[in-house]
């Protein structure tokens, strides 16, 4: 399998200089799990962010940070407190297969309809302002809602595939999309299509279909 | 003081974490502590933090180099960048305090590639030098749209406006700096 759409490299450099919020932040590690090239890349930016660390120049510290700090860790039990900490499984929090690792943390609503051939389901990630996260499920061959966005949307598509004006996506690729993007995808015949996708704003439908939708569609 | 064999000035620091790992060495730690606390606070002060909460997240950061250092892999990261991005994450996780109680670094991927050969023959310093010279090949202006994008979390609007030029320069110039260091740092990773 070929990974032929990654994120930008804005998205990029923001995802590792850690500015992205935790859902985009999601959606993006969705990607780089499984795609080896944006790993590679953002390891060698953590190199730099690393190397660029280490030449700022240095804010003193408060006179007694020093002291306190080594305070703070006599305190600390022998037996390393995040060992345990790291240990500690993961909550279940869902039950649907083959997700990401980075939604393992996470937990997640129920499937709900969206439309002929078209579900949901919600990351449910603390209030992230006008960000949603969720899962969103076609089945083979269905034409999504066509649709437009307030703000930008980002989608990593994890299993099956669409495809729209913008080009074939599949298993492993990512689709930044802005708020003047107007796209109508359509799942692949073979399977059904599963996504993480972060959007901003609200999803407006369009065309018949999609206005009689609208009222229904809280993504 | 001798760790491993070897006298404290003569370790360098992902050494130094190792020995914290390993005997929970304070002296490895206060030099940890020397050298990159006031570059933490640094790097939070460039992010925009007031100078109280930077000492303070700078110190959370420190402690959080102590309660993880067995976590460091030094054949996958120097001793800088695992540093860099527990800071980062601590960041985040702070700044996201007001609805979610998290510990460090728990929401934030461990950004680690399983898949990258270990290299094991470079020293902490070596490999730090080799990014350093990869920069050296990148003209000043890309460095500094790449840094303003890492440490004070401009988008690439808000660089264009700092830097009074108009954001299809700056758009290009990550461009092509990012096209060159994605060749760079190829190698590097």
């Amino acid at each position: 399998m070929t990974i032929r759409h990654h994120p930008s490299n804005e998205t990029l450099i923001a995802y590792t200089a850690g500015t992205l919020d935790l859902g985009r932040r999601l959606v993006v590690a969705s990607h780089v799990e499984r795609c080896a090239a944006c790993r590679g890349f953002v390891h060698g930016l953590e190199k730099v962010a690393g190397v660029m660390l280490e030449d700022l120049s240095p804010a003193p510290m408060s006179a007694d940070a020093l002291a306190h700090m080594l305070a703070r860790i006599d305190r600390e039990p022998a037996a390393r407190a995040a060992k345990s900490l790291a240990a500690k499984p993961l909550a279940p929090a869902h039950d649907e297969p083959g997700l990401p690792a980075c939604l393992a943390p996470y937990e997640m609503g129920r499937w709900r309809w969206v439309g002929p051939g078209v579900q949901m389901r919600p990351v449910l990630v603390p209030e992230t302002g006008k960000l949603r996260v969720f899962l969103l499920k076609g089945a083979p061959g269905i034409h999504l809602p066509q649709h437009s966005h307030e703000g930008s949307e980002l989608t990593s598509i994890l299993v099956g595939s669409y495809h729209h004006e913008g080009g074939d996506f599949r298993a492993g690729d990512f689709e930044e999309a802005d708020a003047d993007v107007e796209h109508r995808p359509i799942v692949g015949k073979d399977k059904a299509c599963i996504c993480l996708v972060a959007l901003e704003g609200q999803l407006k439908l369009s065309g018949f279909i999609g206005s009689l939708l609208n009222p229904f569609v809280r993504l | 003081m001798a760790m491993d064999g070897k006298p404290l000035v003569e370790l360098d620091f992902s050494q130094m974490i190792a020995a914290v790992a390993r005997h929970r060495d304070r002296a490895a730690f206060a030099a940890l502590f020397e050298h990159f606390a006031p570059r933490i606070k640094a790097y939070l002060l460039r992010a925009g933090t007031d100078g109280t909460l930077a000492d303070e997240l700078a110190q959370e950061a420190m402690l959080a180099i102590w309660r993880k250092a067995d976590s460091f892999d030094p054949a996958r990261a120097t001793a800088a960048t695992w540093i860099f991005a527990i800071a980062r994450n601590l960041r985040i996780d702070r700044f996201r305090k007001e609805w979610r109680d998290v510990s460090v670094g728990d929401d934030m991927p461990e950004i680690v590639d399983e898949t990258a050969a270990p290299d094991d023959s470079l020293s902490d310093a070596e490999r730090g030098a080799r990014v350093r010279e990869a920069l050296r090949q990148l003209p000043p202006e890309q460095i500094k749209v790449i840094e303003l994008s890492f440490f004070e979390e401009q988008p690439h609007a808000e660089i264009a406006q700092t830097l009074g030029i108009p954001l299809g320069t700056v758009k290009s110039r990550i461009r092509i700096a990012m096209a060159k260091l994605r060749d760079l740092v190829g190698d590097l990773s």
